[in-house]
């Protein structure tokens, strides 16, 4: 029970994490109406998670042997594009947005992107979720015998975990001052993209599209990447234990670029409609 | 998503432009799963010529074979083989696990 409880916990906690940020960020720039986006994006992530874990379960020969990894590559790096966009936007708009929450809303709707979170709470679920759906489905189909109900349990109660923490950031976001919440998410959507694209050009090692590479350094006698903690900052942050050189150098291209872009400069329009007032 | 769906088709034709491997044809080295466990439970292979892993799941319920070394995810669904072409390796060892069933199945890749 204790395993499946802690390997479904760590694979629907990012999914989670994601959600609540989408959520609390909806709420933040007062548009709870654009849940919906939130919510269809995250179903329809759900939806496709099962769907690919019952064609994985169908197919056969050549599509069985690299097709699920493609598709999962592309979500990948779709991914980093969506949240790599999301917080340009969310920055602009932390400096163009007054103390008016009317005024926040009218400016979402007239740029009418909230549509994005949809696409990004999508990407968040769907990215592990078939793999997810494999598992519980695999453990669930053994729960016949007592010790598989136990495990079943832990599956479950894993996912409710994982639904409980995310909300319990939703939560959270509320306490948070505007400008500092749009801060801490935008340096937390940069480390989760830097995590994604490193984790996309390590699986493009694993399928040979990169060549494989020996490990920089292996700090796994501090934190294994197979270890609770571990699987919570690789989620979060990209975290490995034994990292390769592309994978070091994507995730640091990334966050060099992302940061200048996002905490660099101002764009002189922004600068001109900042509100003085703004906390 | 136009940009996404580009970046998917020339990942994808980077894919399949990465696929045909050289003349000579690489090794192929069968894997069993049964009652959630690997057999062999070592695996031998010559360094530095890449091979194919051919993972049968006898199992009925899917498989994920794991290698954090080698990046590899693979799920393998009950009842189902798997062709899975792996890359030429250093001498070492090579630890994999099947992460739906991390306690009892454990397996090493030793190349040599």
């Amino acid at each position: 029970m204790g395993a499946t409880f802690v390997v479904t916990l760590r694979e629907a906690f990012e999914a989670a994490l994601i959600l609540g940020i989408v959520y609390s960020y909806l709420e933040k720039i007062g548009a709870r109406d654009g849940f919906r986006y939130v919510t269809w994006g995250g179903a329809l992530g759900l939806l496709l998670s099962v769907a690919m874990g019952i064609a994985v379960t169908y197919l056969t020969g050549p599509l069985l042997d690299v097709g699920p990894e493609i598709i999962t590559v592309v979500v990948i790096f779709a991914a980093v594009g969506l949240l790599t966009w999301h917080a340009w936007w969310m920055q602009q708009h932390a400096r163009l947005i007054g103390g008016q929450v009317q005024h926040r809303i009218d400016l979402a709707r007239a740029r009418n992107r909230l549509w994005v979170v949809g696409l990004i709470a999508f990407t968040g679920v769907f990215r592990e979720g078939a793999e997810t759906v494999l598992f519980l489905w695999g453990i669930l189909a053994q729960a016949g015998a007592e010790a598989g109900w136990g495990s079943a349990a832990g599956g479950v109660g894993g996912v409710a975990g994982a639904a409980a923490l995310g909300f319990t950031i939703f939560r959270s976001g509320k306490h948070v001052s505007l400008s500092r919440f749009f801060g801490i998410t935008t340096a937390f959507i940069m480390l989760l993209a830097a995590g994604f694209l490193s984790n996309g050009i390590g699986r493009l090692q694993g399928l040979g599209v990169l060549p494989l590479s020996d490990p920089l350094w292996n700090t796994s006698w501090l934190l294994s990447d197979g270890s609770v903690a571990g699987g919570f900052l690789s989620g979060l942050v990209g975290y490995r234990a034994q990292p390769t050189l592309p994978e070091v150098c994507a995730y640091v291209a990334y966050l060099i670029v992302a940061g200048a872009l996002f905490f660099g400069r101002r764009t002189p329009d922004a600068v001109g409609l900042a509100d003085p007032t703004r906390s | 998503m136009v940009m996404a769906g580009v970046a998917g088709l020339l990942l994808g034709a980077a894919f399949v432009a990465a696929l045909p491997a050289g003349a000579q044809a690489p090794q192929e080295i069968p894997l069993v799963i049964e009652k959630n466990r690997f057999q062999p439970d070592v695996i031998k292979v010559k360094a530095g010529a890449p091979f194919v892993l051919v993972i049968t799941n006898k199992d009925k319920g899917p498989e994920e074979f794991e290698s954090k070394d080698l990046r590899i995810e693979k799920i393998i669904p009950g009842g189902k083989t798997v062709r899975l072409k792996m890359p030429a390796l250093k001498a070492g060892k090579y630890p994999f696990v099947g992460e739906y069933h991390s306690e009892t199945a454990k397996a090493t890749i030793v190349a040599e």
